[in-house]
């Protein structure tokens, strides 16, 4: 029997396919997905999961509807008005600078103690 | 406060003590590991090939351990393996003994033999009172329950859920196998200083004890037939002083051909090794 295992490198962070094992049972999975998968990579949690239970949309139907032009979800066609003239505009801009860099700030330190 | 902090505090018969303490550690992690790879690209499976192979590299890492702590006394590593004779080595015969051909079950129920009494022993020089020792328990602990769980695992499959032949396999080779785990608490060379000195703060018979009031009910529990200990026919080689089966001579005649062979002056260390 085929387990699916996923890896998690840290606490968080999405469990992302890695591979799989062969194991007649949960357990037995896991301590092999432990070996190959986890012990000496970085690894904060493995699940594994019975490939027969894994459902799939194929690429055919993966297909569906092709991609469509998303494109007017970005409005672009504000970005070059000068809106120095509003005051309230300015300072808004100004505070979303500011809050931006907070919070690139925070994250940084956040990596740093990690 | 551990009452050696390292070589320099000495004397001769404490240093002989401690010395065949260590042999005796390295010595079983060594032989061990060197059956276990018996199974490379030959287990039932790709996984349960590679999951052995790892228990194989923590034990040797292990005899790592141990084998670096007597070079701190002032040996050389030709001379703690490739240049030993075969008749200084002092690993109980348990680990030792060839693998019968294609028998999973002999491996993995000799790992769970051998792995309980590690533990066990482990626990036994926390408290040593030399300090390298001590320093260097946390990492063999933390390794040896995976081995534990991983033979226990097989052994449930095996004896407990297995068929008929799985069943009769554990069972041969718990009737081969005990009288030659017993060896693993038989003494050897000053064991008496050992205790003395503090570097082992259990004795060997409590071990023993301790070790049977584990693997004897957990091996009932799977239907199997515990040979009575103190009825056992004691095995005449236990290792310890040195005396072996014929297995071990052929073992050792082949994992030092090469050095042999090739005539090496010292042992070649990996890139990296010892920096």
């Amino acid at each position: 029997m085929i387990w699916e295992v996923f890896r998690q490198e840290k606490p968080g962070k999405y469990h992302q396919h890695c591979g799989n094992v062969h194991a007649p049972d949960r357990d037995m999975a896991l301590m092999f997905a432990q070996i190959q998968h986890g012990r000496r990579m970085q690894t904060n949690s493995l699940w594994v999961v019975p490939r027969d239970e894994i459902g799939e949309v194929d690429t055919e139907d993966a297909k569906f509807g092709g991609t469509t032009d998303k494109a007017y979800r970005w409005a672009m066609t504000y970005n070059n008005v000068d809106a120095s003239f509003a005051a309230e505009v300015e300072e808004s801009e100004d505070e979303q600078r500011e809050a931006a860099k907070k919070r690139e700030a925070a994250k940084k330190q956040e990596e740093a103690q990690s | 406060m551990s009452q050696f902090s390292g070589p320099s505090d000495l004397g001769d018969e404490e240093r002989d003590a401690l010395e065949a303490l260590l042999f005796r550690m390295a010595d079983d992690e060594y032989v061990a590991a060197e059956r276990y790879i018996e199974w490379q690209i030959y287990a039932p499976t790709l996984e349960s090939d590679l999951a052995l192979a790892n228990v194989a590299q923590d034990e040797y890492g292990h005899a790592r351990l141990w084998y670096d702590l007597l070079q701190d006394l002032g040996y050389e590593e030709e001379e703690l393996i490739w240049e030993r004779p075969p008749e200084e080595w002092t690993h109980a015969t348990l680990v030792e003994l060839e693998t019968e051909s294609g028998d999973w079950a002999d491996t993995m129920l000799r790992t769970y033999l051998y792995d309980t009494a590690e533990q066990l022993r482990m626990e036994a020089i926390v408290d040593s009172s030399y300090a390298p020792v001590c320093d260097r328990v946390g990492k063999v602990l933390a390794e040896e329950s995976y081995h534990r769980e991983h033979a226990q695992n097989w052994l449930d499959r095996l004896a407990d859920e297995g068929d008929e032949e799985s069943f009769a396999r554990v069972q041969a080779a718990l009737d081969r196998l005990f009288p030659h785990a017993l060896t693993l608490f038989a003494p050897g060379p000053h064991e008496e200083d050992i205790l003395e000195f503090g570097f082992r703060t259990e004795t060997l018979s409590d071990l023993r004890t301790e070790w049977l009031e584990i693997v004897v009910p957990y091996l009932e529990s799977l239907g199997l037939d515990v040979p009575e200990p103190d009825e056992v026919e004691p095995v005449r080689t236990t290792g310890r002083n040195g005396d072996h089966t014929d297995d071990w001579f052929d073992l050792y005649e082949d994992f030092t051909a090469t050095y042999r062979q090739l005539d090496f002056d010292k042992p070649t260390t990996l890139r990296g090794e010892g920096a």
